[in-house]
C-alpha cells in the first residue's frame, strides 16, 4: 500500500530528525546540495513550498510526480496532503483507514478544510476539480479514485453514493426482520455498510440458550445482502444495465472463516468489493470487521441475476437455485 | 458600586464595563495604563520600511505577535492565548488582535457564556480589512488560479473581516455589522452601540476596533503625505507641535463592552465609567483632508454635549483626534476653540497618538478606552513629544505632562475621511 511505505518513510525521517525541523528541511532540500545536476525550477521551489507542511516522502512524490506523470504516486501525494489538514488522532486513523472512511463525518475535516486540501491537491498534481465533482467526494477512496482518473485522462469516476435504511430497505428484496444491512455506501468499485447487533434479533433467543452469539450464517447472509445491495445500486457497476431484484440469488460461498465471536452491542462493518461480474454469474470478496478487528472473512460470495427487461417477459428459471438466504 | 439603571427620562443607561487591549503601547490594561502614565511610546523603525523605496521608516508594531508571514499557519500569538486553525485561516491580522483582545474583554467583564450569547447581546465592529491578505489573494487568483485561492480569503481580508469573525466565533446572537468611515469607523461603532441599548433593543453590546500593522496597511499613506518621514520616534508622532510632519502607522485591536445599567446591577458588575452620548457631524468639504475650520468636528462635539446635557465648561478633559498631520491637527485646535472657547483653562486636550500612532479604524475605540481606565484610575494622559506648541493652540490648554488627577467629563473626538466627524462623551460612573 502506498500509505503504508509513505508512513513508513516518514517515521524513519523522524527518528533522524525532530518533527518541527521538517519545514526547515523541506526548504533546505531546495538547494541542490544533492548530486542534482542544476538548481531546482521554480516550479519545484513553488511546489516544495507549497507541500512544506507535508511529510518529506510527499513532497518527494509530488516532485517525481511532476517529472513523470506516474499515476501509482498520486496515493501517496493525496492521503498526504489530507493528513496534512488533520488532527494527530484523525491523522493516526486515516494511517489505518480503508478507503472507506469519510473525510467529514469520520476523519473530522470541516467542508472548508476539505476545499483547502483539495486546491492544494489540484495545484499539486495540476488538475481542476469543479463544484458538483468536489461536492460528490465523501471518503478517502472517493478522492483517491477521481484524482486517479483525473490523472489518467479518464473520464471522472461515478460518485459513492450514500443509502440510509430506508433507502436500503425501500431497494432491498430482504425485509426487516431479515435485512442485516442499514446503512451502506456504494461506489463503482465497492460497497461499505453496518448492521448493529442490537440484542432483539428473534434467533439471538435460540443461538444459544443464554448465550446470544450472532450466527456466522447470517454474517455471510449479510455479506450476500451487500454484494445484492451493490447489484442493484451500484453507481455504473461495470454491469451495462439495471438487475432485476427478483433474480439475484446465491449460488455458492468459497473461503469462509470466522476471526471474532460477535455479541449484541456489536456494529459490523461489512465490505465487498466484485471480483468478477458477468451476466449471470457475479462474484464478491467480503470482510467483517468490528472496530478495528476482523471478524469474518469471504474469499468469494457469488449471486446469480438476471438484468430488468423492459416488455414483461415470462422467465422461466431452467433450474431453481439455492435462496438468496444460506439456510441456518 | 450601584448606579442608576435609567437616566431621567426613563432611558437605559449605558455603562463602560470591559475592556481588552492589544496595542503598540500594551497587551494588556495594565501595561496600556503603564505607558499612559508616564508616556512611553510605542513606536520603532519597522523592517519592512527599511528599504532605500521607503522614505518612512517608524511605525508603532503590536509586540508579541508574529502575523506577517503570507501563511497563517505561522503566525504566532503571545502565550496565554490559542486560537484554532480553523478560526485563525478565517482571520486578518488584525482579527487575530481582535481575538486575544474579545478575551481579554470578556475576562475583565467576567461574562460568562450565557451573557456573550443571547439575543441581547450584540457586537459592532471596525477594521480596514487587511490590504496584506488581498493583494495576496490577488498575486495567487493571477498566478496560481482563480479557483486556488484559499477559500476563507474573503472572509480574512475585506472590511468587515472583525465582525465575521468575531460574531460566528464568540456565537453572538444580537445586532451585528460593521462600520466603514476610516478613522472613525470605531466611534461610530460605539455610537450606534450606545444607541442599541439606550434604545432598549440591546442589553450588552460588544464594540471592537482593529487594523492590521505591516508594509501594506500603512505605506499607501505614504502616498497622500500623511505620514511622518522623521526616522527619531520621539519626534515623529508629536501631535500640536509646531514641527510636526505626519502620523506614524500603528494597528492593534481593542475591545470595549457596553452594558445597560440593568445588566450592571443584575450582573454587580464595576463600571469604568458611563458612556453618556454621542454626537456626528461632516465636513462636506474635502475626501481627504479636514475642513479648515473643524466645522464637522465642530458640529459633532456640540451635538455630543446637546445630547448628553453637558455643558461646555463641566468637560474636564477631551482626548483629541489630532493625528500629527500639519493641517489635521489646526482644524481640531479651531473646532476645540469653538465650542469651549479661548480661556485656556479648560479643558485639557491631549492626543495620546503621540505614543500609540494613528490606528485608523481601531483609534477611536482605543482612545475611549484610554479615557475610560483614565476615569477610573485617576490620571489625565499628556500630550507627549511637544517641542514647541502650534501657535494655533494659543488659548487650548493642551496637557503636556500626564496629570495624577482623572477627569470626571471626558469627549473623545475622531475624524475619518470624507470628512466625517465623531465625538463621545464619557462621565465617572
Amino acid at each position: 500500500m502506498g500509505l503504508k511505505v509513505k508512513w513508513l518513510e516518514f517515521c524513519v525521517v523522524l527518528r533522524i530528525h525532530e518533527p518541527f525541523a521538517l519545514g526547515a528541511m523541506a526548504s533546505a532540500s531546495n538547494n541542490p546540495t544533492t548530486a542534482q545536476p542544476g538548481a531546482p525550477t521554480p516550479e519545484e521551489t513553488q511546489l516544495r513550498d507549497s507541500l512544506k507542511r507535508c511529510s518529506p516522502a510527499v513532497i518527494e512524490a509530488a516532485v517525481r510526480f511532476r517529472a513523470t506523470k506516474d499515476a501509482e504516486l498520486v496515493p501517496t501525494i493525496v492521503l498526504g496532503i489530507i493528513e496534512r489538514y488533520l488532527e494527530a488522532g484523525a491523522a493516526e486513523r486515516l494511517r489505518h483507514a480503508d478507503d472507506d472512511v469519510r473525510v467529514i463525518e469520520d476523519l473530522g475535516l470541516d467542508s472548508l478544510t476539505l476545499m483547502e486540501a483539495v486546491i492544494l491537491i489540484e495545484e499539486v498534481v495540476q488538475i481542476s476539480i469543479n463544484n458538483d465533482e468536489l461536492r460528490s467526494l465523501r471518503t478517502v477512496g472517493d478522492i483517491k479514485v477521481f484524482i486517479d482518473h483525473k490523472v489518467r485522462g479518464l473520464p471522472p469516476p461515478q460518485p459513492s453514493k450514500y443509502l440510509p435504511l430506508e433507502q436500503v430497505a425501500a431497494v432491498m428484496p430482504q425485509q426487516p426482520p431479515f435485512l442485516f444491512v442499514r446503512e451502506a455506501t456504494l461506489s463503482s468499485a465497492w460497497a461499505t455498510g453496518t448492521y448493529t447487533i442490537t440484542g432483539d434479533e428473534t434467533f439471538l433467543a435460540g443461538h444459544f440458550k443464554d448465550n446470544p452469539i450472532f450466527p456466522a450464517s447470517i454474517m455471510l447472509e449479510a455479506l450476500g445482502q451487500l454484494a445484492v445491495l451493490y447489484l442493484l445500486e451500484a453507481p455504473s457497476s461495470q454491469l451495462g444495465a439495471p438487475v432485476d431484484p427478483k433474480t439475484i440469488l446465491f449460488t455458492g460461498a468459497e473461503g469462509v472463516r470466522c476471526h471474532r465471536v460477535c455479541r449484541p452491542g456489536d456494529v459490523l462493518k461489512l465490505s465487498v468489493k466484485p471480483k468478477r461480474l458477468r451476466m449471470p454469474l457475479a462474484t464478491f470478496e467480503g470482510h467483517i470487521r468490528v472496530g478495528q478487528e476482523r471478524a469474518a472473512v469471504a474469499e468469494e460470495v457469488s449471486l446469480t441475476f438476471g438484468f430488468l427487461v423492459e416488455a414483461p417477459a415470462p422467465v422461466a428459471p431452467s433450474a431453481p437455485t439455492v435462496p438468496a438466504t444460506p439456510a441456518g | 458600586m450601584t448606579y442608576t439603571p435609567a437616566n431621567s427620562m426613563g432611558s437605559p443607561r449605558v455603562f463602560v464595563t470591559g475592556l481588552g487591549f492589544i496595542t503598540s503601547i500594551g497587551l494588556d490594561r495594565a501595561g496600556v495604563t503603564d505607558s499612559l502614565r508616564h508616556l512611553r511610546h510605542g513606536i520603532s523603525h519597522y523592517p519592512a520600511f527599511a528599504g532605500a523605496d521607503s522614505p518612512v521608516k517608524l511605525l508603532a508594531p503590536v509586540k508579541g505577535f508574529e502575523v506577517d508571514s503570507p501563511d497563517f499557519e505561522d503566525w504566532k500569538v503571545p502565550a496565554g492565548y490559542t486560537i484554532r486553525r480553523e478560526v485563525m485561516r478565517a482571520l486578518a491580522p488584525n482579527g487575530v488582535y481582535a481575538w486575544c483582545a474579545m478575551q481579554q474583554c470578556i475576562e475583565d467583564a467576567a461574562l460568562t457564556p450565557a451573557d456573550i450569547s443571547n439575543q441581547d447581546t450584540g457586537l459592532y465592529a471596525a477594521s480596514g480589512g487587511s490590504p496584506m491578505l488581498l493583494f495576496r489573494q490577488m498575486v495567487r487568483m493571477n498566478e496560481v488560479g482563480v479557483m486556488r485561492c484559499p477559500p476563507t480569503g474573503i472572509v480574512a481580508s475585506i472590511a468587515g473581516t472583525l465582525n465575521f469573525n468575531l460574531v460566528a466565533g464568540f456565537k453572538i446572537l444580537g445586532a451585528s455589522t460593521g462600520f466603514s468611515s476610516a478613522c472613525a469607523s470605531s466611534a461610530h461603532a460605539m455610537g450606534f452601540a450606545f444607541d442599541e441599548i439606550r434604545l432598549g433593543r440591546q442589553k450588552r453590546m460588544f464594540v471592537v476596533g482593529g487594523e492590521d500593522c505591516n508594509r501594506e496597511s500603512m505605506l499607501p499613506f505614504a502616498g497622500m503625505r500623511a505620514l511622518s518621514v522623521q526616522t527619531d520616534p520621539i519626534k515623529a508622532s508629536r501631535p500640536f507641535d509646531a514641527a510636526r510632519d505626519g502620523f506614524v502607522g500603528t494597528g492593534g485591536a481593542v475591545v470595549m463592552l457596553l452594558e445597560s445599567g440593568d445588566e450592571v446591577a443584575r450582573r454587580g458588575a464595576r463600571a469604568y465609567c458611563e458612556f453618556l452620548g454621542w454626537g456626528q457631524g461632516s465636513d462636506g468639504h474635502s475626501v481627504a483632508m479636514s475642513h479648515p475650520q473643524g466645522l464637522g468636528l465642530k458640529l459633532a462635539m456640540e451635538r455630543a454635549l446637546a445630547s448628553t446635557g453637558v455643558a461646555a465648561g463641566e468637560v474636564d478633559y477631551i482626548n483629541a483626534h489630532a493625528t500629527s498631520t500639519p493641517i489635521g491637527d489646526v482644524s481640531e485646535l479651531r473646532a476645540i476653540k469653538a465650542v469651549f472657547g479661548t480661556g485656556g483653562a479648560r479643558p485639557w486636550v491631549s492626543s495620546t497618538k503621540a505614543l500609540t500612532g494613528h490606528g485608523l479604524s481601531l483609534s477611536s475605540v482605543m482612545e475611549a478606552a484610554f479615557c475610560a481606565v483614565a476615569i477610573r484610575d485617576g490620571f489625565t494622559p499628556g500630550s507627549a513629544h511637544i517641542e514647541k506648541l502650534d501657535p494655533e493652540a494659543a488659548g487650548v490648554a493642551v496637557l503636556r505632562e500626564t496629570l495624577a488627577e482623572g477627569p470626571r467629563t471626558v469627549v473623545s473626538n475622531s475624524s475619518g475621511f470624507g470628512g466625517a466627524n465623531v465625538a463621545v462623551v464619557l462621565r465617572r460612573a
